[in-house]
């Protein structure tokens, strides 16, 4: 029997390792007042988890991650894609959990969710009382994609707006939205306009393949294409469009090589910023070729400029927290180095 | 009828020369290995999958995409491509993702399952990294004709279904099992109030084995169909709409000669597998992947005299592999192994086993294994092992569109470990120590377009404990059983120093079982400790402690012996996840009902 002894004394020791692990490290942060200062989506891990948001002010001296969730003591979501603003509000879009979840924009206070009407939502945009979603529907049918319309008074979706497959970024000029069709999971080449009087598709305009972002730089449009990639078999070339807003007309294209597939269209004064083979590359508006020397290195998952800095993020491993670097344009030095959650796929400005 | 027994070393079973394993090497030649022998009768418990049974009878880590969705394994803490499963001595890790998804795996029709703990890349190929598992049929030539019948039901609309049919002479001998179950699989999230959506799932497995036994060699035939047809569950943060489908099918014949000195054993096998994702299951649209092996393989024995017993075996492999993202494929793939056993003495032995492969597009490692046995005395053996090991790129790995890299080069791993093993009368006492360091694994990440692809880039250095004990003891008509298993892993990547993503620094299970008269009652317990899911350990799940109690009771009708087991799995309702956001099942029963005739 002093065997049985022994055995329930190892069964003890055992049990007694199951009561001292448990740890508690989260310790919730003061919950603070997030005006001034940068919101980062992060989309968190593709399959299971949750995303988050950062908030860094302007000053760097507070940073708070997981702001939605400790504020409201919810998961925000799988796949944060971005966040639209109106007024006080923000729209948080959360992709794959096919929802909006809609905040005051200062306190994060969750508003109300809405669910009815996305699917695989993407961007939002308002424009007078009505907001604009982008929306993929089915991944895998590319002819179901659509424009959900979202009253911001009652908070849901009143209509919906057929378009061309893949629909992404928004940009409204003079109550005129302009939809880049990024293609979704493939690759599309066209800009959808749309007539937010009537909430109509007016027109299409061609652009490159796989346009990713758009800036508004003195009434003009600048469209960044990326190009086909390598291996979808027809590879084709990046492109920067100059669209004068006035006829919808494409004024000025700037080929890259064909292998070359920039992103992260964004302006700085009178320079249009953006992403390419490992660096950042800066054109001035004005200049009519590409520029051949990079002002800083580095491959970015988000990148955006604000009064003469660059909020560029990098998503490492995608398995861990990334950060957000800042660069201050006028000398292309970093100014900071920040953590923000995993994968950081948006920079917004909260001021 | 039962065996209570927990987990049977295989040094003290003794085999009947009727009964023939049809992967003879697995025993001959790892005397310096650790072997686990899951019973039948813990297998029984656990009729769902291989998930369920080793999650709560072994040391490994299993990481479920919910309840009986993808599982893959963490052994020793290396990756899910790195434990290799062996199904009769043949390797049957899919070739598309390099990993056996253990929810495909119907554990009714096997013999057993041994666990081998170690590098077995030298004799079992690729994979064969933190261990491997093997599902055994073996074929008895002894007079038998029986049949069984096991029915279950469970909640959850749970139903299942194991017919099994014996027929054996001393010459002959055929055995087929038809297995079958259902569940709509819609458990509650402890606390959460809300269910597993999307979770149903269907699997029907067919195994026939077959033998004949002439005067001094016998041909065996095995043959195994599984299909299952899975939608894929959601998570906390989502609902999911996708559905999964696989079917494998796996024919194996073993023509073995035996004479005096020499020993020849030839081999043909085919494996197929299938699969098909439905991205939207209301849709027609599917991608799918599907691959046929053929393997040819030749093994010679020979004993030089009574010490000393050298193996050679040429191994031939061709496999073609298609699919939806990876176009159509092909390798063929030459092993040459050699092994070398010597009995030192009565206590002492050792065994050298040495692999080259040819053929491969890319580098072909020498691979070499060393593990001995030392029985110091009636109650104390040493065993140790050293040994370098490989995983080689899959197809999804070197040519999935896009990203694929046909320039990567096979996983590698040199690792050693120590293991003591007490024999006392009531009383065994397993403790091990292993170490392994593996080199160029390949993860995917992005590259400068965003494009994920396949790189060999990580490095790490895996070291740990493993203790096992087992002690049975019988008071008149009182037998107990106890067996507990803990395992320490420390698994970092060596330039982060951070510890890996779903390896646990502690796993402990345990089983109490207590026999009187014609019942038997039982009590499972697993102790998961947490576990990170971010490489840079800033998040990760709580440890969990699940327990599952059962009692099973014995009876005649008239001649036919019958067996009702009833089941609680996680008695105490606990909320647990094994991988982030995917809450396992609460509260839950199985009943099942066993007629013997």
């Amino acid at each position: 029997m002093k065997t049985l002894k022994n055995l329930i004394y190892l069964l003890i020791v055992f049990l007694f390792i199951t009561s001292c692990s448990s740890d508690d490290e989260t310790v919730p942060a003061p919950l603070g007042d997030y005006v001034n200062g940068i919101l980062i989506t992060n989309e968190g891990p593709f399959q299971n988890g949750t995303g988050t948001i950062t908030y860094v002010s302007n000053d760097y001296t507070t940073i708070e991650q997981q702001v939605f969730n400790q504020v409201n003591s919810a998961d925000l979501g799988s796949i944060v894609q971005s966040i639209g603003f109106n007024d006080e509000v923000a729209y948080l879009v959360v992709n794959n959990s096919n929802k909006i979840e809609v905040v005051n924009r200062y306190s994060f206070e969750s508003i109300v969710s809405i669910t009815d009407g996305l699917m695989n939502p993407r961007y939002f945009i308002s424009s007078g009382t009505n907001g604009y979603v982008t929306n993929w529907g089915d991944p895998f049918d590319n002819t179901d994609d659509y424009i959900a319309v979202i009253d911001l008074l009652s908070q849901t979706i009143t209509s919906t707006i057929p378009v061309a497959f893949g629909p992404e970024k928004l940009i409204l000029i003079n109550n005129v939205l302009y939809v880049a069709h990024q293609g979704g999971y493939g690759q599309n080449n066209i800009l959808s306009v749309i007539d937010t009087s009537n909430n109509t598709l007016a027109s299409t305009i061609e652009v490159g393949d796989v346009p990713n972002s758009m800036v508004v730089l003195d009434n003009n449009l600048w469209v960044l294409c990326g190009g086909n990639p390598d291996y979808t078999g027809n590879e084709t070339n990046g492109k920067l469009l100059k669209i004068d807003v006035s006829d919808n007309s494409v004024i000025q294209v700037f080929d890259f090589l064909t292998s070359d597939h920039p992103k992260h269209l964004s302006a700085d004064g009178s320079h249009l910023i953006y992403n390419l083979n490992g660096v950042v590359y800066s054109k001035d508006e004005a200049d009519i070729s590409l520029p051949q020397e990079s002002i800083i290195s580095g491959t970015f998952y988000a990148m955006t400029t604000k009064d003469g800095k660059l909020y560029a993020t990098d998503a490492g491993d995608f398995a861990s927290n990334g950060t957000l670097k800042i660069v201050d344009l006028s000398t292309n030095s970093e100014i900071q180095s920040i953590q923000t959650g995993i994968i950081p796929g948006g920079v917004y400005f909260n001021d | 009828m039962c065996s209570a027994s927990l987990c049977a070393q295989l040094d003290s079973i003794q085999y009947l020369n009727e009964i023939v394993l049809v992967d003879s090497k697995l025993e001959e030649f790892s005397e310096g290995y650790t072997l686990t022998k899951i019973s039948d009768t813990l297998v029984s418990r656990n009729p769902v999958s291989l998930s369920d049974l080793l999650n709560f009878n072994s040391n490994i880590y299993i990481k479920e995409n919910g309840y009986g969705m993808v599982a893959s394994p963490s052994f020793r803490g290396t990756n899910a491509s790195q434990t290799a499963v062996i199904w009769n001595g043949i390797p049957i890790n899919s070739n598309l993702t390099g990993q056996t998804d253990f929810n495909t795996i119907a554990t009714a029709s096997l013999t057993n399952v041994i666990i081998r703990s170690g590098g077995g890349s030298s004799q079992y190929g690729s994979g064969a990294v933190g261990g491997s598992i093997h599902l055994n049929n073996t074929i008895e030539f002894t007079e038998n004709s029986s049949n069984e019948l096991t029915i279950y039901y469970g909640s959850y609309a749970s139903v299942g279904a194991i017919f099994k049919r014996k027929i054996a002479t001393e010459k002959k001998y055929l055995d087929m099992a038809f297995d079958f179950i259902s569940s709509d699989n819609d458990y509650e999230y402890v606390g959460l109030n809300r269910k597993n959506n999307n979770g149903e799932f269907n699997k029907l497995n067919i195994s026939m084995n077959g033998g004949l036994r002439l005067n001094n060699s016998s041909l065996i035939w095995n043959s195994n169909y599984f299909s299952g047809s899975r939608n894929l569950s959601g998570t906390i943060t989502t609902l999911n709409k996708d559905s999964y489908k696989d079917e494998t099918f796996r024919n194996l014949l073993t023509w073995n000669s035996t004479s005096k000195k020499w020993n020849n054993t030839i081999k043909g096998a085919h494996i197929f597998e299938k699969y098909q994702y439905y991205p939207n299951r209301e849709n027609v649209l599917y991608f799918e992947g599907k691959s046929n092996t053929i393997i040819g393989d030749y093994q010679l024995e020979y004993n030089i005299n009574e010490k000393i017993m050298v193996s050679s075996i040429l191994n031939l492999t061709h496999i073609k592999a298609e699919g939806s993202n990876i176009g159509d494929e092909s390798r063929n793939t030459l092993a040459a192994i050699f092994i070398w056993k010597q009995l030192v003495s009565d206590q002492l032995s050792y065994n050298i086993n040495i692999r080259q492969e040819f053929f491969n597009d890319f580098e072909n490692p020498l691979i070499v294994s060393v593990d001995t046995k030392y029985k110091i005395n009636q109650w104390y053996s040493l065993k140790a092992n050293a040994s370098k090991n490989y995983r080689v790129p899959t197809f999804n790995d070197l040519y999935w569109n896009s990203g694929g890299n046909v320039d990567l080069k096979p996983e590698i791993s040199y690792q050693g470990a120590i293991s003591n093993e007490f024999y006392f009368k009531n009383f065994f006492l397993n403790v091990n120590l292993f170490y392994i360091n593996s080199k160029n694994l390949i993860s995917w990440q992005p590259d400068m377009n965003g494009i994920f692809s396949p790189i060999n880039v990580s490095e790490t250095e895996n070291i740990g404990l493993e203790m096992g004990v087992n002690f049975s003891k019988s008071i008149q008509e009182n037998m107990f059983n106890i067996g507990i298993d803990y395992a320490y892993t420390s698994a970092k990547n060596i330039e982060t120093g951070k510890q890996l993503i779903y390896v646990p620094y502690h796993k402990v299970t345990g089983t109490i079982d207590y026999r009187i008269q014609r019942f038997n009652a039982y009590y499972q317990q697993l102790f998961n400790g947490k576990v990170f899911t971010t490489t840079d350990n800033s998040t990760y799940l709580d440890s969990y402690l699940v327990s599952n109690i059962g009692l099973d009771y014995f009876f005649l009708y008239k001649t036919m012996p019958i067996k009702i087991g009833f089941k609680i799995n996680n008695i105490l309702n606990k909320y647990y996840e094994n991988v982030a956001y995917r809450p396992m099942p609460n509260r839950n029963i199985l009943t099942t009902i066993t007629f013997k005739f």
